[in-house]
């Protein structure tokens, strides 16, 4: 076991720098029906602190094993795993004292009012009494719990107890937070109060991983996005640039009566600032790997063809695209035990 | 210090979760107040007779009472567990620096409470009713069950983390307690029934318990069966809970 004043003094490496976790090579499986499932393949990451970075990926590519791993729930069969410094495998509870973990399930306890919860979490963390309970008013305050706090957790709402289950997180100030799927089953309201809140976090110093399927969360939330497929990461930056590396879409809707369309959609093919070009319906879309010149370029194209216009709009690449390029599949259709298998 | 800390504010967190539902307190004193009023008075006519060598049918009929007390309070520490499992709470008190020991302390001492204080009122009930006790002997028999608690809670929870499903859980809880229980003797000592009985009874470990708990009543505090019975339990007791933490340590939803 990890004694925790051997621990104390040398579990910091110093040149790591300001990774707040740093993932090389991360290898799990488990036993399966037809022999070993691969969860993880190979996982690297690099989260800055003071961050909120992004885990996208659908059910079942490994998000939920990578953050049991980072959380010292699980241990991996090879690779390393750096959290706040610390090593995972080498002094587990020198990570616990640092991170803070809301898994899917949440892990709040039913029986228990919100605020019992919240002056448990606090003392088995070692915090003193008085400490805890300054640090729950706190809790109670920032995330709004005040009205139901002193209520049995059992008739929470999803809401309610998603932001208690946020709150027993970070009660006792966790340098490195981690969410998985926080907002899974919240409605829109919720998401976006619960978004606020994590920004607050990250304003005040906490590093942020979260795991999530939803893309705008991935995209408005996060500083950096690694999208995860089949135990790898696939791709990995900020989100804009994920998105600068999949050609937009110029769409365009010619007046009514506009003529012959077909010599400029050819002309359009021809320009070498466009990708493709093709009608569909009374529209044509023309797809063009750098958005500004390539829509000056359409333009070009429309006014020497004498071409009226009703309408032009840009369609940037989602994350969506992006994973669609990466992965061979749309997010919203890869989900489920299959996207384990499909290898 | 911390440890003790954790234990003690882990097993406040559980009697304050049975004090909500105190349908189960009433459940855990009904049981074993029902058997000495409908199903002692069938003992009465055995009174001198083999098995029951002082007459008092209740010195031999209490102990195994409280036997099944001791087992009722323990077992059900498994399905509190595998309903942690499921909303997350295990995970996340996991995550926590709290010692895993600690986590299974918990329930264990809950459980030993609500074993131990509905013990006491029923040996206070049965006393009118002609159960003569031998106080130093009935407080080392409350000692012995509250062991016995302790084995049943922990081994219940090690089952629940494991088997994950409370359907597996109760299948195999069932059908361990009534072998457990009756070759134990719990109802009637397992000295009046045939050698072949009485073989079997010692491969059970609640058994020893039994065995010893009937000598305490009666007094006799210094003899090798109530040494075996003390032996046995405490063993199983650490065996049980040695068997929980490191399920705890592994528990995965």
């Amino acid at each position: 076991m990890t004694g925790g004043a051997a621990v104390r003094t040398t579990h910091r490496t110093e040149s790591e720098g300001d990774a707040a976790v740093r993932v090389t090579g991360l290898r799990k499986s488990f036993p399966g029906k037809g022999g070993r499932v691969e969860a993880l393949r190979g996982v690297d990451l690099r989260v800055a602190a003071g961050r909120i970075y992004g885990f996208l990926g659908p059910n079942g590519a490994g998000k939920t094993t990578t953050l049991r791993i980072l959380t010292t729930l699980l241990s991996a069969d090879s690779g390393e795993a750096l959290v706040a410094g610390v090593d995972v495998r080498r002094h587990p509870a020198a990570v616990r004292r640092r991170i803070g973990y809301v898994s899917q399930l949440g892990g709040a306890d039913r029986e228990a009012t919100g605020r019992e919860n919240l002056l448990l979490q606090g003392r088995l963390y070692g915090m003193s009494s008085t400490d805890t309970k300054r640090r729950g008013g706190e809790l109670i305050e920032l995330l709004d719990l005040g009205g139901f706090s002193h209520r049995i957790v059992r008739s929470y709402s999803g809401g309610q107890r998603r932001r208690l289950e946020v709150a027993l997180g970070i009660m006792h100030r966790p340098e490195v937070l981690f969410l998985d799927e926080p907002t899974l089953g919240l409605d829109p309201q919720n998401r976006a109060h619960l978004w606020e809140q994590l920004r607050g976090l990250r304003d005040a110093g906490t590093t942020i991983l979260l795991t999530t399927h939803y893309l705008d969360e991935a995209d408005q939330l996060s500083e950096r996005v690694a999208i995860i497929d089949n135990g790898q990461v696939v791709a990995e930056g900020t989100p804009e640039e994920l998105k600068q590396r999949y050609p937009a879409e110029v769409i365009i809707t010619p007046r009514p009566g506009a003529g012959e369309l077909g010599s400029l959609i050819a002309n359009l093919e021809r320009d070498p600032l466009v990708a493709a070009a093709h009608l569909e319906g009374t529209t044509i879309r023309v797809t063009v790997p750098d958005p500004t010149a390539g829509l000056a370029a359409v333009f070009d194209r429309l006014r020497a063809g004498g071409v009226g216009v009703q309408r032009v709009s840009l369609q940037e690449p989602s994350l969506d695209d992006v994973f669609l390029h990466e992965t061979g599949r749309s997010l919203r259709d890869a989900g489920g035990p299959s996207a384990v298998e499909a290898a | 210090m911390s440890f003790l800390l954790q234990t003690a504010l882990l097993s406040r967190r559980r009697l304050l979760e049975t004090l909500r539902q105190p349908i189960w307190v009433f459940m855990g004193l009904s049981v074993p107040l029902l058997y000495l009023a409908l199903f002692a008075p069938l003992l009465t006519s055995l009174a001198g007779g083999p098995g029951f060598p002082r007459g008092g049918v209740l010195d031999v009929f209490v102990p195994g009472i409280l036997a099944l007390m001791a087992f009722g309070a323990g077992m059900g520490a498994g399905w509190i567990v595998i309903a942690e499992l499921d909303t997350g709470v295990i995970e996340r008190l996991r995550v926590t620096p709290a010692s895993r020991l600690a986590l299974v302390l918990g329930t264990v001492v809950r459980d030993v409470i609500t074993f131990a204080v509905p013990a006491v009122i029923v040996v206070c009930v049965a006393l009118p009713f002609g159960f003569h006790a031998h106080w130093a002997g009935v407080a080392l028999l409350v000692v012995l069950m509250a062991l016995l608690t302790a084995a049943c809670s922990a081994g219940s929870a090690a089952l629940g983390i494991t088997l994950k499903q409370i359907g597996s859980l109760a299948a195999v809880i069932t059908g361990l307690q009534l072998p457990l229980t009756l070759l134990s003797g719990v109802l009637l000592p397992l000295s009046l029934g045939p050698g072949w009985l009485q073989g079997l009874g010692h491969a059970n470990p609640m058994y020893y318990a039994v065995e010893a708990a009937r000598q305490l009543a009666a007094g006799r505090l210094a003899t090798g069966t109530v040494a075996l019975g003390f032996g046995v339990t405490a063993a199983a007791a650490l065996l049980a809970i040695w068997w929980s933490t490191r399920a705890y340590r592994r528990a995965m939803a």
